[in-house]
């Protein structure tokens, strides 16, 4: 069983005015854990049920392995969806749901049966098949609904928000048997999701999506470290995001430095990129909030491209492992920068800072970037 | 008026009052009716327990047995096509858009909000419009029209709490249209279907007045019989007739419930 | 070739297969009658019932007879009062079972008088009502009359047995209702203040509207088109609107006037779902449910009990 390689090429669907996906190209390689992330109503779902046959293109191609499939129905594709709804058959028991695809094709009762069993295992169900999905948890209806869609041996699965209808704990635990499944079945998995730390977890690939169209496509890392454009530096993980203006572009070791000025901030910034900008250009300049370190005396700048604002804390927000600060600026437009502070050790994280201390923020040119805000 | 009061049990106890009388108020005459069927005389003067009434009813009632095998024959063939056709056009309505769509969904409710007589004559005026004689055919096709719109609302309401990516997977995973039809959605949607069927049947063997529009001579169903029963010389037999029907509604309404909570258990 | 047919195509092609079947028989059955209804309205009455081709509003010319007016007015006040006879007896029942731990039980007591056979339980009453019926030889057995009072045949029985026949359908649908009614609500006017009917009344009601119009909808309705029950309780002065079409169909073969009386029927009752679908349309503007919609949801919520409890 291999998966195979999964080809979007300009795909676009329309309902009515409403554009779902606005010229869609994405490459999925054979085997990938590959991810369609992004906000209700961005198109990913639309692109799922185009590539399962339940939806049809306006235009574009969808193909696998190089052959277009296009004209096939759901039932005739290479591929095999989970449903968000788990959509198992209520009057079926969990080893008829399982069995129901081969039963179609009229395989013989003790291959079925053998095979059943088989899957039955993978999804460690074994106790549960003469049950009735009614009397399963979520968790277990998940597994059916995988166990069934399997069992066709498809080369790709096509997985859409499995996991949103269930509690967060049983999500990262199934989120990790997922990932184990993938590496055991070793076919192609298309995972569609809101959520972008279920993406980032188990991806190989992700493609993050917004008003039908794909913003950028990347591993885990470069979409949080690099992200492409203001939508996706704010859909994924935190930031402080704020409009700036190029100053000057110099090289830099390998890359530039770039200085901005950033109105919100009331000055300049420094921040590295690995491409040169011309000046004059109107960007968007963030940095993460775990990336902002926050003390009660100005940093010793051992680094002379540190920059450093001084501020008061508005709201400090404790959460255990780290506790969030929201501290407003000491300049005209009182803007507010978020800092995570991360306590790493009992009691040793320094003086303790609290609401209304005054505070300064800084981070190093490398830590931010500069993003194209394509909304704009 | 111990309404006002601020005491929490005074309208609980108001109501339930009020509940308590009315249910006693629906039943009242049916265990009249059942008492003295039991009567050895005529009137509604005890003198005596009898089972006379019941003897008549079933020996001496050839005219009776004949208006209920009619009854019988209809309520079983417009049940069956008013499942059938209803059944699918829920199916139909609910996932599909097509033209002509709100039509139909509008039309199959209006049978339900309009007042009898106007189906009973609009059908009378129909069938002599177009020259079809009165009869056991007239009825049949009376009755699945109004049966009709109810098998269509209760199988549309099991399918509300249907999910349609069911469907889906079971094109998904292999199965054409026509299989996805008989393994998955019928099957899903049986015990709802079996209800609509049942009620059909209930309805189409209580109905009178739009019957008696669209009935010919011999094709007399049991409501008429016994319209012209209460019409035309009341015999203590009806008495004995309305027990039997009013056990027979309880023991289908019984099974029916039983019925639907096996197959609900095994579904 | 595509195997496949595109969504719309596709969507047409099986709608049209599932649901033709039902709107061919619903054209031909109900839509076509209903027409010929309409138009036969407007025609010339024939000499020996039909009609004749001529355009003419003889018959609802007629509908303004004076003996006429009087059954109509006459169905009014009767409608009117055996309905809300119905929805006040409903209201606390409705209340009582929603409050209650035997929903299932008392559902059933509600329903089975109502699946008992129409005629059986108005010839029940009849036997209960008459001369020589059950109170009246009571009365006389314990002495409190000489002679059977007149209890039958006359505009109070025709009322009271309406209300007989269709207080079912009152309960149910104000049963559904208050039974989703969040009756922590009245916990919390009470805490703010109000009193228990104070409660009731301006918070309960308002959230209970839908309840109400489908209640109102679902009894006025039948009673307004009700032939049986004038007519085998009812007087020589109890004839309502359905008794005239029926008289006219059969009696009088004047079909143009019995087809114009059935489009006042059809009207009003039309007008009265419109009404209960505005209302139950305004409490719901903000799950913006269509006309449609929440007509199968009225509906359903009066029918479904009926049929499935």
């Amino acid at each position: 069983m291999k998966g195979v390689e999964v080809t979007v090429e300009q795909v676009s669907r329309a309902y009515g005015d409403f554009k779902a996906l606005d010229n869609v190209s994405v490459q999925i390689k054979k085997g990938e854990f590959f991810s369609l992330l992004g906000p209700s109503g961005c198109g990913k779902t639309t692109l799922l049920r185009i590539i399962a046959g339940f939806d049809y293109p306006d235009n574009g191609k969808v193909e696998f392995d190089g052959k277009d499939i296009l004209p096939l129905a759901p039932d005739k594709r290479q591929s095999n969806t989970v449903f968000q709804t788990y959509a198992l058959f209520p009057h079926l028991t969990v080893y008829e749901n399982i069995a129901f695809p081969l039963r179609l094709k009229h395989v013989d009762k003790e291959e079925i049966d053998k095979k059943v069993k088989e899957y039955v295992h993978l999804v460690q169900l074994d106790d549960h098949i003469t049950k009735k999905p009614s009397m399963l948890s979520g968790g277990q209806k998940q597994r059916v609904a995988i166990a069934r869609a399997l069992i066709n041996e498809p080369r790709v699965l096509l997985l859409d928000e499995p996991l949103s209808a269930l509690d967060a704990k049983l999500r990262q635990n199934l989120l990790v048997e997922l990932d184990e499944l993938h590496d055991k079945v070793g076919i192609t998995f298309i995972y569609v999701t809101h959520d972008q730390s279920e993406a980032l977890s188990v991806s190989d690939r992700i493609a993050v999506m917004n008003k039908g169209k794909v913003l950028q496509i990347g591993t885990p890392y470069e979409i949080y470290e690099a992200p492409a454009t203001r939508f996706v530096a704010q859909f994924i993980g935190e930031s402080n995001t704020f409009p700036c203006t190029v100053l000057s572009c110099e090289p830099y070791e390998n890359e530039f430095m770039i200085k901005v000025d950033v109105p919100m901030l009331g000055g300049t910034v420094s921040v590295t990129d690995y491409d040169a900008l011309e000046v004059g250009s109107k960007l968007d300049f963030t940095v993460r909030p775990e990336k902002v370190r926050i003390t009660s005396t100005p940093p010793r700048s051992t680094n002379k491209e540190l920059n450093t604002y001084k501020g008061i804390v508005d709201e400090p927000v404790y959460s255990g492992f780290q506790s969030k600060f929201y501290v407003r600026l000491d300049n005209e437009q009182k803007s507010i920068v978020k800092v995570f502070k991360q306590h790493t050790a009992f009691l040793d994280d320094g003086p303790e800072i609290d609401w209304r201390d005054t505070v300064y923020v800084s981070w190093t040119a490398t830590d931010g970037y500069l993003v194209k805000d394509t909304d704009r | 008026m111990n309404y006002h009061t601020y005491s929490k049990k005074s309208s609980v106890s108001f109501s339930y009052t009020v509940l308590a009388l009315t249910i006693v108020f629906l039943f009242i005459p049916l265990f009249v009716v059942v008492f003295f069927s039991f009567n050895s005389a005529k009137g509604m003067q005890w003198q005596g327990a009898s089972l006379i009434w019941y003897e008549k009813l079933i020996f001496d009632s050839p005219s009776l047995w004949a208006a209920f095998k009619n009854s019988l024959i209809i309520a079983l063939t417009s049940s069956l096509t008013a499942t059938m056709l209803g059944t699918l056009a829920a199916i139909g309505i609910k996932w599909y858009r097509f033209h002509g769509k709100s039509y139909i969904t509008t039309i199959s409710y209006l049978p339900m909000v309009l007042p009898e007589v106007i189906i009973g004559i609009s059908m009378l005026i129909f069938f002599s419009a177009v020259k079809i004689r009165l009869g056991m055919f007239t009825i049949f096709v009376a009755h699945t029209t109004f049966n009709l719109p109810f098998v269509f609302m209760m199988v549309s309401a099991r399918l509300d709490e249907f999910d349609y990516s069911t469907v889906e997977a079971a094109r998904d995973l292999g199965a054409n249209e026509r299989q996805t039809l008989t393994k998955v959605i019928i099957p899903s949607v049986i015990p709802a279907i079996l209800s609509g069927f049942l009620m059909c049947i209930t309805m189409s063997l209580e109905d009178f007045v739009i019957t008696f529009f669209v009935s010919g001579p011999g094709s007399g169903t049991l409501p008429l019989y016994v319209y012209s029963m209460i019409r035309y010389g009341v015999s203590p037999v009806i008495n004995a007739l309305s027990f039997v029907m009013i056990l027979g509604t309880m023991v289908i309404a019984f099974t029916f419930r039983r019925f639907l909570k096996t197959v609900a258990a095994s579904s | 070739m595509r195997k496949l047919l595109k969504p719309r195509e596709r969507e047409q092609m099986l709608g049209t297969a599932y649901a033709f079947p039902m709107g061919i028989w619903f054209t031909l059955f109900f839509t076509i009658p209903l027409g010929i209804i309409v138009l036969y309205s407007f025609l010339k009455r024939g000499l020996y019932g039909g009609v004749e081709w001529e355009f003419t509003l003889d018959a609802y010319k007629q509908m303004f007879n004076p003996s006429f007016g009087r059954v109509v007015i006459r169905t009014l006040w009767i409608s009117v009062l055996a309905t809300l006879g119905c929805i006040l007896i409903a209201i606390p029942c409705g209340y009582a079972m929603a409050k209650s731990k035997y929903q299932t039980v008392l559902l059933f007591l509600i329903i089975i008088p109502f699946w008992t056979n129409s005629l059986i339980r108005i010839y029940a009453w009849i036997s209960i009502l008459s001369t020589e019926g059950f109170v009246n030889s009571l009365l006389i057995k314990l002495g409190l009359i000489d002679q059977g009072l007149k209890l039958i045949y006359n505009n109070g029985a025709v009322v009271l047995v309406l209300i007989y026949m269709y207080l079912p359908f009152a309960i149910l649908p104000l049963f559904t209702t208050i039974d989703k009614f969040d009756f922590s609500l009245l916990d919390a006017a009470r805490d703010l203040g109000a009193s228990k009917l104070e409660a009731i009344i301006k918070v309960m009601f308002p959230n209970i509207k839908s309840g109400l119009s489908t209640a109102f909808i679902f009894t006025f309705i039948p009673i307004f088109g009700a032939y049986t029950v004038p007519l085998l309780v009812g007087g020589k002065d109890s004839t309502m609107i359905g008794n005239i079409i029926v008289d006219q169909v059969s009696k009088t073969r004047n079909w143009p006037l019995a087809s114009a009386f059935s489009m006042v029927l059809t009207f009003i009752s039309l007008v009265g779902v419109f009404w209960m679908l505005y209302n139950g349309k305004r409490e719901q503007m903000q799950s913006k449910k269509t006309t449609q919609q929440s007509l199968e949801q009225n509906i359903k919520k009066h029918h479904l009990i009926r049929g499935e409890k």
